[in-house]
């Protein structure tokens, strides 16, 4: 493991930001890391970048504890946590220089990270003239400028055009097959499934499932399933009197139902006897289905 | 260290709110010597009044000597603010735009940056003090030119031209560290909030109240008198007695620098434990 963070807990004022939370982050892996806003999530990653201290708990990365040795275990890390900002009135590479000084990175560094995040012709510029994106990308920048063996990322792609999230999600995956271990942190559940190899679920800052992403879809208790009927309506209205169908919508005239895999041919049943004609079942579990009934679950908890 | 100092010596020197000081001493200074050049017929006589009947005066005892003694008698109050300025955002700023969470998430201790803010901003102060010796002693040797020193305290004490450029260079040194004692004190405050302004307000406060007390002779005021940081301000007055009391000195330094410790242990302590939130 990478990184592991054992029991973390953290609050603010009698607020649980975080609540006994635990983490293995696998080497080489891409590790999403999701949760509704006021989760815990940027509290948590603020723990492993030693941003904030927990109340309990520890976070070891490579081995060296963030909260005893937080130089020497830093020194593997290259994060970007939020928003990236920057002294406006430094040119990138005067800003990037300044890292690098902290770091103790060679300056030959900067250019190569300008260069791949797409700013190298813009080196010289003042931060101050750069775009939302173009600064998210300095971000990415400064954090790899050290080589880092663990990329920490606390929602990339904030403030990006759908164009800005496919770079980064190429680069993150370019990152990954160099074998850099990435966590990121995101809402965007989409690009989750697209670019992550595990993930972990926060709400209310206790830890709700994690593993790998093929496990979880594999092994939940909940199932997505399409299924084509005649009358949409209807079906919804009398499939959502259901206690054990956690979530039953109609998405382009399809009607979705999240449910416990073994009631299928119940639910068939229920449609079938109220004239409602079926004519096709496709089971389509995604990180975003898996996601929210997972919170949902927790919300009824 | 050297490279965190340069770090830190490069957004000082970034940022338009620490030229406000260069600026108003170069505005300033010119006016006072060009009032020294011109206007200074009153003055002497005002300050010949004192030893008139012990001396003969030839010539004029108006050089850039005896304008910098007053004119540092007349800033000493008014150059803390401008040291504020610059200490005010060292800490406080980089929570407030959001450059701890590039920062605090490198392999450098949190007592390191810290300690690099502070140095940079006595280099600031150092800076700021030497650059209002070289308006008053530089520029003014040239326009009012040199020659002997004359202080009226508790007497009158006259000192020759190198005597008196030794004196200054005591003076100017002691000011520097009375000077980086007010940063450390703006430091203190800057460390504990996320804006710039505060530490600013929360430091010359507690000058101006320290002024209050030592001005005011009340037998309540006197008694505290010797707790009040401010009241060692001035100890680079000291410099043009004779002879040097330099045990005074030495007395009144080691208050200042263990003010400044003390300062400097409380930001650590907040800043070591402090959560970066924003």
């Amino acid at each position: 493991m990478i990184l592991e963070a054992n029991n973390l807990t953290k609050s603010f004022g009698l607020r649980k930001a975080v609540n006994n939370l635990s983490l293995e982050i696998p080497n080489g892996s891409v590790y999403g890391f999701l949760g509704p806003n006021g989760s815990g999530k940027s509290t948590t990653i603020r723990i492993m970048t030693a941003l904030i201290s927990p109340d309990v708990g520890e976070v070891f990365i490579n081995g060296n504890s963030i909260q005893k040795n937080g130089s020497k275990a830093l020194s593997d890390v290259g994060a970007l946590i939020e928003r990236a900002d920057f002294h406006k009135h430094l040119s990138a590479r005067t800003n990037l220089k300044m890292l690098a000084r902290m770091d103790g990175t060679d300056f030959s560094a900067i250019q190569k990270v300008l260069d791949r995040t797409g700013l190298g012709d813009r080196a010289n510029d003042k931060v101050k003239t750069y775009s939302q994106g173009m600064k998210q990308r300095l971000g990415i920048a400064q954090a790899l400028m050290g080589n880092p063996k663990l990329l920490i990322l606390d929602e990339p792609t904030n403030g990006l055009d759908p164009e800005g999230m496919k770079e980064i999600r190429d680069l993150v995956g370019e990152l990954s097959s160099e074998g850099i271990t990435i966590f990121i942190s995101s809402h965007l559940l989409d690009e989750v499934q697209k670019i992550c190899s595990h993930i972990a679920m926060i709400s209310l800052g206790e830890l709700i499932t994690s593993g790998k992403i093929e496990d979880l879809l594999r092994d939940s208790e909940i199932l997505m399933t399409e299924i084509h009927v005649d009358q949409t309506k209807k079906a919804m209205n009398l499939l959502s009197n259901y206690k054990w169908i956690h979530r039953c919508d109609v998405k382009e005239g399809i009607l979705r139902v999240s449910l416990v895999e073994n009631k299928i041919s119940e639910v068939v049943n229920i449609l079938v006897q109220n004239n409602i004609l079926v004519s096709a079942i496709i089971p389509k579990t995604s990180l975003e289905d898996l996601y929210l009934s997972k919170m949902e679950i927790n919300r009824k908890v | 260290m050297l490279s965190l100092i340069h770090n830190e010596l490069l957004v000082i020197t970034g940022r338009w709110r620490s030229y406000i000081g260069f600026i108003g001493i170069s505005i300033l200074m010119p006016l006072i010597l060009w009032g020294f050049a011109y206007g200074s017929e009153s003055l002497q006589n005002d300050y010949a009044r004192g030893f008139e009947g012990s001396f003969m005066i030839v010539g004029s005892i108006i050089n850039a000597f005896l304008a910098t003694y007053i004119i540092m008698n007349a800033l000493w109050i008014h150059i803390p603010f401008l040291i504020t300025l610059a200490a005010g955002d060292a800490v406080a700023a980089d929570g407030s735009n959001g450059i701890f969470r590039l920062t605090l998430i490198r392999p450098v201790s949190r007592l390191k940056i810290l300690l690099s803010k502070l140095l940079a901003s006595y280099i600031y102060a150092a800076a700021l003090v030497i650059f209002c010796a070289f308006w008053s002693l530089g520029i003014g040797s040239m326009v009012l030119g040199t020659g002997d020193l004359i202080v009226i305290d508790n007497g009158i004490l006259i000192l020759n031209e190198t005597e008196a450029w030794l004196r200054m260079f005591l003076s100017f040194s002691l000011a520097i560290i009375v000077m980086c004692m007010v940063s450390t004190l703006c430091f203190m405050f800057s460390s504990m909030v996320n804006n710039g302004i505060g530490p600013i307000i929360g430091a010359m406060f507690l000058i101006i109240v320290g002024y209050i007390i030592i001005a005011i002779p009340l037998d309540f005021f006197r008694r505290i008198e010797p707790y009040v940081f401010v009241s060692y301000f001035n100890v680079w007055l000291d410099a043009f007695k004779d002879p040097i009391p330099w045990i005074l000195i030495g007395k009144k330094l080691s208050v200042l620098i263990t003010y400044s410790l003390l300062f400097f242990g409380i930001s650590a302590f907040v800043f070591l434990n402090k959560d970066i939130k924003s």
